[in-house]
């Protein structure tokens, strides 16, 4: 029942690898609670909260783009292209530099890792819980079935 | 994410929708899922800590706490709950907030309980509203639904690049 702060699952059962992560260091409770309430991440969360920005984090997981190139195929204005960047730039997500008078966007992958992890958790922790569920119920009917004698 | 009969669905930002089936009758489902003796069996605790108390009450205005330890602090979090709706072994609308020792408020939801069932199977539907200024919750949603999903495979590239 409790969603946030309560998504530790076992280390062994999050399939790292599959995100190429290197880590993971030993997380422990208080670190879970810090992940949990962490305004870094609540930036990352943020940022992933809306599907132009999702879809610019798409298109520079294929390359570095300028912000012409990014709003483009957003049908999107300059400015508006320039306030969905922004708010990535804030999370972290995205490295901006400006070359000439380009401003040329770079996907920085890092703050997802924390972000992915919290959601694995999310979806293992439930898992887990249902899983037990499953366990007790079938308890429960052979009890009815085959109910204690006095 | 791998699926092995939970479902989750983000129908707005601020809802996670978590469906599950049990083979079971939904009236076994009920009490597995209020009764407090039952809640302690699976509702597990993350490692570290341990569930001290656990009371529900699923009646209108009644009350859910649950309260969790560590070896260094009792209560160590605690979740306070009050039913506002119930239709016995169908529907469950109950509050959740989460507080710490120091009376810091961590975390507040609504949590809705929907229980169907067909052929002695039960399907358990939780709908979890949280605050809208609870910005992550919501948004773990989008981004499970579509963006993160969606660079996986390129962001495995670019951190292995990295490292």
């Amino acid at each position: 029942m409790p969603p946030r702060v309560c998504l530790i699952v076992p280390r062994t059962r999050l399939d790292t690898t599959r995100v190429g992560l290197d880590i993971v260091e030993p997380f422990g409770i208080i670190n879970h609670m810090v992940l949990d309430r962490s305004p870094k991440l609540d930036r990352v969360f943020h940022a992933l909260a809306h599907p132009a920005r999702r879809a610019i984090i798409r298109q520079l997981s294929g390359g570095e783009r300028n912000l012409s190139e990014l709003a483009s195929p957003l049908r999107m204005t300059f400015p508006a292209a320039t306030k969905h960047v922004r708010v990535l730039e804030r999370a972290m997500l995205v490295r901006r530099r400006i070359v000439g008078r380009e401003h040329v966007c770079r996907l920085s992958a890092e703050p997802l890792k924390d972000a992915m992890l919290w959601t694995e958790e999310f979806h293992q922790h439930w898992e887990a819980r249902f899983d037990a569920l499953d366990t007790l119920l079938d308890e429960m009917k052979s009890e009815e079935v085959r109910p204690r004698r006095r | 994410m791998h699926h092995s009969g939970l479902q989750l669905s983000t129908p707005s930002d601020s809802t996670i929708v978590l469906t599950r089936t049990f083979n079971a009758p939904r009236r076994l489902v009920w009490e597995a899922t209020f009764t407090p003796d039952k809640m302690r069996r699976w509702m597990e605790p993350p490692p570290g800590l341990t569930m001290t108390v656990c009371e529900c009450d699923p009646r209108v205005g009644g009350a859910l706490t649950v309260q969790w330890k560590t070896d260094e602090a009792d209560p160590a979090m605690t979740l306070h709950g009050v039913f506002t709706e119930v239709v016995e072994r169908e529907r469950a609308v109950h509050t959740e907030t989460m507080v710490l020792p120091t009376g810091e408020t961590i975390g507040k939801l609504v949590e809705t309980h929907e229980f169907a069932e067909k052929d002695n199977v039960t399907t358990m539907r939780i709908t979890q509203t949280y605050d809208a200024k609870e910005a992550r919750d919501g948004a773990i949603a989008s981004g499970m639904d579509e963006g993160m999903e969606a660079c996986y495979e390129r962001l495995e590239a670019l951190i292995t690049d990295r490292a």
